[in-house]
């Protein structure tokens, strides 16, 4: 790996994190009902810098760390451009590029037309394929990567279509999750029955990794995957718990509840993610061993 | 040729004496709490400075205020069946002013087509989003001070909320008609609605927490109609 090539992974890891944090800063518009604060786009107010007051502080601040994103996309894209020879990471990142813009567009269009659903809805799904194709840029971009070739092991099939299923429930429940939070009142039932179906998978992923002694490396990635997907389900039970309660259903949403649903997202987000990432790297390290 | 026209002379007469006898009638009353008045929440208004510092002894939330006399106000009264005749909407707007990152005032009725002037007083900025089912949503932006846009809901809606997103308690309640036979209840909890054709109609009194209720009424020419609404638990 030249210094170049070590760049490029750190700048990609590194807006992994930011997208994360951009991710987390439009869950909180979303929590605290303030998407429609600034009802102009792409200038807050007719100002690049509106007064950071009530919901326009969530708003504006989403937009801004938005913007930078979207030129570290751009800074991402040439250092690829400089340090890879690999032809389909050079690809990946203009996938980025062209996906921070439609994001870019589908937010502005979200915020004109008064949130529609299926706009909303779509932003909150390309917004987390971004995080997914820039991490998978992260990944491929590593040592770990450049260094290793699949091994034969007997079930690296298997493991990887349980895996594809795992990653279609997770991708599912994100749209499943953003139907809920942009129409608060339906019923969460679809939400319900694919976190067990999730629950359930990821289980069965990590026992897989446990299980065959080849798979060291995936062992701890598995055990990730079973403690994040753990964690979001009471998340999620507390979501449902303080948004439905009696006292919100009126009100106005309390710190707890903004706190908890934006966790809530942002953990979902980090989930695809890890599934994204282990699915790659089974792939990268084992494959099917020949019949013998 | 002349007899023709003082016959139209005489049927014109006839017709706005007619038409001055029947809509003379009035329904006035009131809308009463019963009950114990809910502790009106306060305000915290510490997500935007410019609107704390306008309230140094803080202010408590506008959705249940129940008067000294033990009524209630800000409770939209108007007539939801009964009438027939087409209504012009007037030109001159009402106002919903933005005063103290609250709305004024909270409930208002106006008729569809009929301008709405919003104003902002503040020094602060706010957005207004209006939540229409009936005619098309809106969401403007008022960034400055002094600022009025005039608006206008096409079709007519019980009741429409306009609603700040800068500052999430502030919500206001317009009720959209296609007649001008509607109050909403002060101080004192009363109402008026004159200049009624005779006929019979059903009422109906409208608050954003305690929800509707109608009565019926029958009124003459000339009549005078009481009606005692009573909201509460
Ligand atoms: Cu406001």
């Amino acid at each position: 790996m030249n210094p170049a090539q070590r760049l490029t992974h750190l700048f990609a890891v590194a807006l992994t994190l930011g997208t994360l944090m951009l991710i987390a800063a439009g869950g909180l518009v979303t929590s605290t009902e303030s998407g429609l604060s600034v009802p102009d786009w792409p200038l807050s107010y007719g100002q690049f810098f509106p007064p950071m007051v009530g919901g326009v502080r969530f708003e504006h601040s989403h937009r801004m760390i938005a913007g930078a994103i979207g030129v570290l996309t751009l800074v991402l894209a040439a250092l690829v451009h400089r340090s890879e020879q690999r032809r389909w990471i050079r690809a990946l990142s203009l996938a980025a590029c062209v996906l921070v813009l439609v994001q870019a567009v589908l937010g502005g269009l979200t915020v004109i037309h008064l949130l529609p659903l299926a706009i909303s809805v779509t932003h909150a799904c390309v917004a987390q394929s971004f995080l997914c194709v820039i991490a998978s840029i992260a990944l491929t971009t590593s040592n770990e990567w450049r260094v290793s070739s699949p091994t034969p092991v007997t079930g690296a099939s298997a493991l990887g279509r349980l895996e594809l299923i795992t990653l279609f429930f997770v991708f599912a429940q994100l749209v499943a999750g953003a139907l809920l939070r942009h129409r608060p009142n339906s019923r969460p039932d679809a939400h319900i029955i694919l976190g067990a179906l999730i629950v359930l998978h990821a289980l069965l992923v990590w026992i897989k990794t446990v299980r065959v002694p080849h798979w060291t490396k995936l062992r701890v990635h598995g055990a990730m995957l079973v403690t994040l997907v753990l964690g979001q389900v009471a998340l999620g039970i507390a979501s449902l718990v303080l948004t439905r309660s009696a006292s919100r259903i009126e009100g106005l949403p309390s710190t707890a509840e903004v706190l908890t649903t934006t966790a809530h997202q942002t953990l979902g987000a980090a989930i695809l993610m890890t599934m994204v990432l282990l699915y790659l790297r089974s792939r990268r390290f084992y494959r099917e061993a020949p019949a013998a | 040729m002349i007899c023709s026209w003082n016959r139209a002379t005489l049927t014109a007469l006839l017709l706005t004496l007619f038409a001055t006898q029947a809509q003379a009638a009035s329904v006035s009353g009131s809308a009463s709490f019963q009950g114990q008045a809910p502790a009106a929440e306060p305000i915290k208004m510490e997500a935007d400075p410019s609107c704390k510092a306008l309230h140094a002894d803080g202010i408590a939330a506008d959705d249940v205020i129940v008067n000294a006399n033990g009524t209630l106000k800000n409770v939209f009264v108007y007539v939801k069946e009964g009438l027939s005749g087409k209504y012009e909407a007037p030109k001159t707007p009402v106002t919903l002013d933005q005063k103290g990152c609250m709305y004024t005032p909270k409930v208002l009725g106006v008729m569809a087509g009929q301008p709405i002037e919003i104003i902002n007083s503040d020094s602060t900025l706010h957005n207004v989003h209006a939540l229409p089912k009936n005619s098309p949503q809106f969401n403007l932006g008022m960034p400055l001070q002094g600022m009025k846009i005039k608006k206008t809901l096409a079709k007519p809606e019980v009741m429409v909320k306009v609603k700040c997103d800068v500052h999430p308690w502030m919500a206001s309640y317009i009720g959209v008609l296609d007649h001008p036979f509607y109050a909403v209840t002060g101080e004192d909890g009363s109402f008026e609605i004159k200049d009624l054709p005779a006929g019979t109609y059903v009422i109906e009194a409208w608050h954003e927490k305690y929800g509707t209720q109608t009565q019926s009424i029958t009124i003459d020419d000339s009549g005078k109609s009481d009606v005692a609404f009573q909201f509460g638990v």
